[in-house]
């Protein structure tokens, strides 16, 4: 017998490549969720990771560094914040 | 702050995300805190935790305000993390908690704050708004 493919369709997820039972240290969400405003985790409510190595939804850390008072500094260890991108993505297949 | 406070702290009211009111007692044996229990009231605005909270003592029958040269006698706090200027949204209920029952154990002076009476008589502000200038690094 032979079986031809007519098409097929990819499925896996992805989630970061965080510990999992991390949360977010200002708004107190896991990492794998969103900030509190957002509905959608992934792509739409993404992580960032300073360059000090601290990492927070990207909401949160922003609306955060908006304050004056923040001095635009990083809310754990108060080095000014700089980033350098995204946490890497773990992607598994179905 | 979940199902595990630490200790010395209880949870009296938190039916909401405006107003929560939380007992703390201090554990260790200085004899200005002893046998007595104190009420905090915390009260968030939309913003926290990127603003701080509002985080007086409040006094009644069984909560007096605790002595320290840096709580005023109506229940007005001055401590730098719960000023603009000191906050940062990483604290929480029960990490402010504990820094007052250590703000507080390591006092020893009976004292209130220079100009209390005034300040308690003609304070309209909330605490956020007033302009506390951190002088005193010893206690």
């Amino acid at each position: 017998m032979k079986v031809t493919f007519k098409s097929w369709n990819a499925v896996a997820f992805w989630r970061w490549d965080m510990p999992a039972d991390d949360v977010c240290g200002i708004c107190r969400n896991p990492y794998e969720s969103t900030c509190s405003k957002c509905k959608y985790p992934g792509d739409d409510c993404p992580l960032l990771v300073g360059d000090c190595n601290h990492s927070f939804h990207m909401h949160c850390i922003f609306s955060w560094l908006r304050q004056e008072s923040s001095q635009e500094k990083c809310p754990m260890c108060r080095q000014r914040m700089s980033f350098n991108g995204l946490p890497r993505c773990l992607i598994q297949e179905v | 702050m979940h199902e595990h406070t630490a200790p010395g702290l209880e949870l009296v009211k938190a039916d909401d995300f405006k107003e929560w009111l939380v007992d703390i007692r201090v554990l260790d044996p200085n004899p200005l805190y002893q046998n007595e229990t104190y009420r905090l009231k915390f009260t968030f605005s939309q913003q926290y935790p990127i603003e701080a909270p509002e985080v007086v003592f409040v006094r009644d029958d069984t909560h007096p305000i605790p002595w320290h040269p840096h709580v005023y006698s109506n229940g007005i706090i001055c401590l730098d993390l719960l000023d603009r200027a000191g906050w940062t949204p990483i604290h929480n209920v029960e990490s402010v908690c504990v820094s007052l029952q250590s703000m507080l154990t390591s006092n020893t002076k009976k004292e209130r704050p220079e100009g209390d009476e005034h300040f308690v008589k003609y304070n309209k502000q909330r605490p956020k708004d007033i302009n506390f200038v951190f002088h005193d690094n010893q206690v």
